[in-house]
């Protein structure tokens, strides 16, 4: 017989299940915006965003999107992975994958277990082991967050890189649709004695 | 292309014939043929480079199913290859297919397009083994070595009617009996011999492989964007460290990482004009090269993070990936962390002019040296005699003014300075803590005494959740807490701890009451490390906490001690812009495309927008690389410290 924790637990993680961890979105981007993007592939239950309070302030948003069942849940992961989904701006993707239980600030306890812990004693040969614990974890966020700010360094660099290729890209497709618009084109085509220009 | 008769180009033979056919009987089949040094008969699986990507590094494989020549000599050789899907190929299709392994490839089976091809035989790119390991009656079963060194295993097919997944293979493919398929009853000479171009890069295109978010067309582009943009950037040496390895061994390979590393971390110490930790490391580069197989790449990069400050750590840190990439490419074994030091110890043990000089003296230096001495007596080297050194002679003075520096994250030094006045401490044989005159140290020294068996957590009572906590919501007590400097960064969690626990945990180790919020888990955080922010009543308890949990060591059941400092929170507010989203001018834009850029929608690969959002996607994939392979390296280096939480009885 399940206890009530072991009840609740169970509840939760089927919510877990329901649910889709979206990345890489804008932090511009409003729940209602991001509702109506995801009903695309069923009814969205819940969206709730993951605060950013440690991370640089330039980090891309993260979202808990809860569906109704989890067939929409799979439905959104896939279709996100194989096509290039874009919400609320262009064109950077967001990013999708299954939710889990950690990504969840509001989890119950896992039932059945319980924390236990001991001071070490300075003699003990433990301790220096501790120590040297304590200095790789605080090695390793350091690591993580430099790593960050080159993320969001490159990722930077690409989107000036395409800011100026749109530019360009856009200025080029104007001026062609400008030769046709006014003539130019059809006369050009008429001095070369193209046949069969098309645009007449 | 070439014509038949090789006179220039690779050498040609032709092997044994099979039959003649045609119209007007001017085809020859044949068995088999050398070509280029190897040989290849019928059944043989190949590697075929892919046409329409000339550089691509992933090539295809096919199965010889039909080998002939015209009589007309202009007419090129022809080869009829039966394929072989990669999963990258048919990831779409791949929905609901469970273990697939990492050099699985599926059959192509069924009628239809994509089926088999004939294909020039000069298209040829060399040989491969493909092994069959279903467990199909026909199929006689693979033993473990074989199964170890094929390139490919295959164990389904692919349907390219149906587009499916087929766990049965039919009788018939293509018109060859199915007992060719599989693995031949005779043991033949294992045809493995693959060019070390495609060692390389099946080596690194496995473990670089992205899941590519991709439909059939767009996938050959990326991969050859993502291969070509890794051969250019970090891997460029790795490429060369690959055949390195595959021609000359082990050795010669860590020699050559090391020296680089060395110049590396002699240049870094160099710069920072700090040349004692320099010489150090270069001596126990040299230990390390005379010892044994290593990684001094990786332990460079620790030796030098610890020594330099935050300017350097940029450089080391990027050759830090550099490094962790090159780890996972080479596939050597890694030095963890602890080993490591066991060796330095050793090897000092074999330098007793080292440990002379170190009597007495005290500089940074000798902090430095402590570390490795303390590993020597915890790594079992016993004699706590060879420790009643002079340690007296470093001056508790020293300490205090470090330690105000020591909650920010990156003075290890100064951590470890710490450590050495530890050990003073424990040689005068106080099981206290050092005091440092204040009255509340000589109580919680007394808490120590008390609480050095397991203790259980309890829930704390909820009177004692203080009815101002709750008041406001959390982000704004957070804020305020930041303000006031009670707000503390509780790291080395387990990650599955909830915010309950926390607190939980702080009110029956420290006695302290506390409002806590777990870290949630995002792409971004540590995926082994659990952090939380905590808020305390006042500042003199945080920091109470905080240096409690510094000096001593708070063990959890989980086997990681607690790491606490203060937090360091961004600020409120979004920033404006979000790079990679590009706002173009109102009039650059058509009604309707203003109307779909506002919501939302997936992108075909039509249009300029599919290859902007493909190099976003090169993007986001390289950097989940990087991130798996270094939390990969983190997790070991955890692993290889896992204390033992239960209590060793004496």
């Amino acid at each position: 017989m399940a206890t009530p924790e072991e009840v609740a637990y169970e509840k939760f993680l089927e919510r877990v299940r329901r649910t889709v961890y979206i990345d890489e979105l804008t932090p511009l981007a409003t729940a209602p915006v991001i509702s109506s993007a995801f009903n695309q592939f069923g009814t969205v239950k819940k969206v709730s965003f993951i605060p950013n309070y440690l991370g640089p302030k330039e980090l891309p948003m993260g979202v808990l999107v809860e569906m109704e069942n989890e067939e929409m849940t799979q439905a959104v992961i896939s279709t996100v992975s194989q096509l290039p989904f874009m919400v609320a701006g262009m064109p950077r993707p967001v990013r999708a994958c299954a939710a889990e239980p950690n990504m969840f600030v509001d989890k119950p306890k896992k039932p059945g277990r319980t924390v236990r812990f001991r001071w070490i004693k300075p003699n003990d040969p433990d301790f220096d082991k501790a120590r040297r614990v304590k200095r790789l974890a605080r090695k390793h966020s350091a690591e993580n967050s430099f790593m960050l700010k080159k993320q969001l360094e490159e990722a930077e660099k690409l989107s000036k890189q395409q800011a100026e290729t749109a530019v360009t890209h856009h200025k080029k497709f104007e001026m062609m649709d400008k030769l046709l618009y006014d003539g130019v084109a059809q006369k050009l085509a008429g001095r070369y004695d193209l046949k069969g220009f098309p645009y007449r | 292309m070439e014509e038949s008769v090789a006179s220039e180009g690779l050498e040609f033979k032709w092997g044994k014939k099979k039959g003649v056919g045609g119209k007007k009987k001017d085809v020859q089949f044949y068995e088999s043929f050398t070509y280029d040094g190897d040989e290849y008969r019928l059944y043989d699986c190949v590697l075929v480079g892919n046409a329409s990507e000339p550089d691509s590094t992933e090539p295809f494989i096919g199965m010889i199913i039909k080998i002939w020549e015209h009589a007309n000599k202009h007419i090129p050789k022809k080869v009829k290859l039966l394929w072989f899907f990669k999963p990258s190929e048919i990831a779409p299709y791949l929905e609901g297919v469970p273990n697939v392994l990492a050099n699985e490839v599926f059959l192509a089976s069924g009628e239809g397009l994509g089926l088999a091809n004939t294909n020039q035989l000069e298209a040829i790119g060399g040989k491969c083994s493909v092994l069959c390991i279903s467990k199909d009656k026909r199929n006689p079963q693979p033993s473990d070595e074989k199964f170890n060194s094929a390139d490919f295993v295959f164990c389904r097919a692919f349907d390219v009617g149906s587009c499916k997944v087929v766990d049965t293979i039919d009788d018939k493919i293509a018109g060859v009996d199915v007992k060719f398929i599989f693995n031949r009853a005779c043991s033949e000479k294992e045809a493995t011999a693959v060019q070390n171009i495609e060692a390389d890069v099946n080596g690194k295109s496995d473990s670089l492989k992205p899941n590519g978010p991709l439909a059939r067309g767009a996938s050959g582009s990326v991969r050859k964007i993502e291969d070509s943009a890794f051969e250019s950037s970090d891997c460029k040496e790795n490429s060369n460290g690959c055949k390195e390895e595959k021609e000359k061994g082990h050795y010669q390979l860590a020699i050559k990482k090391s020296t680089l590393a060395e110049e590396r971390s002699n240049k870094d110490s160099g710069s920072r004009g700090n040349h004692y930790n320099g010489k150090d490391q270069e001596s126990e580069v040299k230990k390390q090269l005379t010892k044994q197989k290593s990684m001094p790449g990786e332990e460079r990069y620790s030796n030098s993070f610890e020594a330099s400050g935050s300017r350097t750590i940029h450089s080391i840190s990027k050759k830090a990936q550099e490094n962790d990439v090159k780890k996972q490419l080479t596939k050597q074994k890694s030095m963890p962390t602890g080993e490591r030091y066991s060796q330095e110890s050793s090897g000092l043990d074999d330098r007793p002019l080292k440990k002379q000089k170190l009597d007495g003296s005290v500089t940074v230096r000798d902090g430095w040296d402590t570390t490795i001495l303390q590993n020597i007596t915890s790594d079992g080297k016993k004699d706590t005699g060879s420790f009643k050194r002079p340690r007296d002679k470093v001056t508790i003075e020293e300490v205090p003014p470090e330690k105000r520096s020591f909650v920010k994250n990156r003075d290890l030094v100064v951590s470890v300075s710490e450590g050495k006045t530890t050990k003073t401490v424990t040689e005068k044989g106080i099981s206290k803590k050092p005091s440092f005159g204040r009255a509340e140290d000589k109580m919680s020294a007394d808490d120590n005494e008390r609480n050095y068996q397991v203790t259980e957590v309890c829930r704390r009572p909820d009177a004692g959740k203080s009815k101002w906590f709750r008041s406001l919501p959390w982000e704004e007590s957070m804020r305020e807490a930041e303000k006031k400097g009670t707000l503390v960064l509780l790291q080395n969690l387990d990650p599955t701890y909830t915010s309950d626990e926390v607190e939980d945990i702080v009110y029956s180790a420290l006695n302290q009451q506390c409002e806590a919020r777990m870290i949630e888990r995002t792409s971004v955080t540590i995926p082994h490390i659990g952090e939380a922010l905590v808020i305390f009543k006042t500042r003199e308890v945080a920091e109470r906490v905080i240096r409690r949990l510094d000096e001593g060591c708070l063990l959890l059941s989980s086997g990681r001690p607690l790491v606490a400092s203060f937090a360091k929170i961004t600020p409120p507010g979004k920033p404006s812009l979000f790079s990679g989203h590009i706002k173009l001018h109102k009039t650059q834009t058509r009604r309707e495309m203003r109307d779909a850029v506002a919501t939302s929608h997936s992108s075909q690969p039509n249009n300029l927008e599919f290859d902007m959002a493909m190099e976003w996607c090169l993007h986001q994939a390289r950097h989940e690389q990087a991130s798996e392979s270094v939390s990969k390296r983190q997790l070991e280096e955890m692993k290889s410290l896992r204390i033992n939480f239960k209590l060793k009885l004496p």
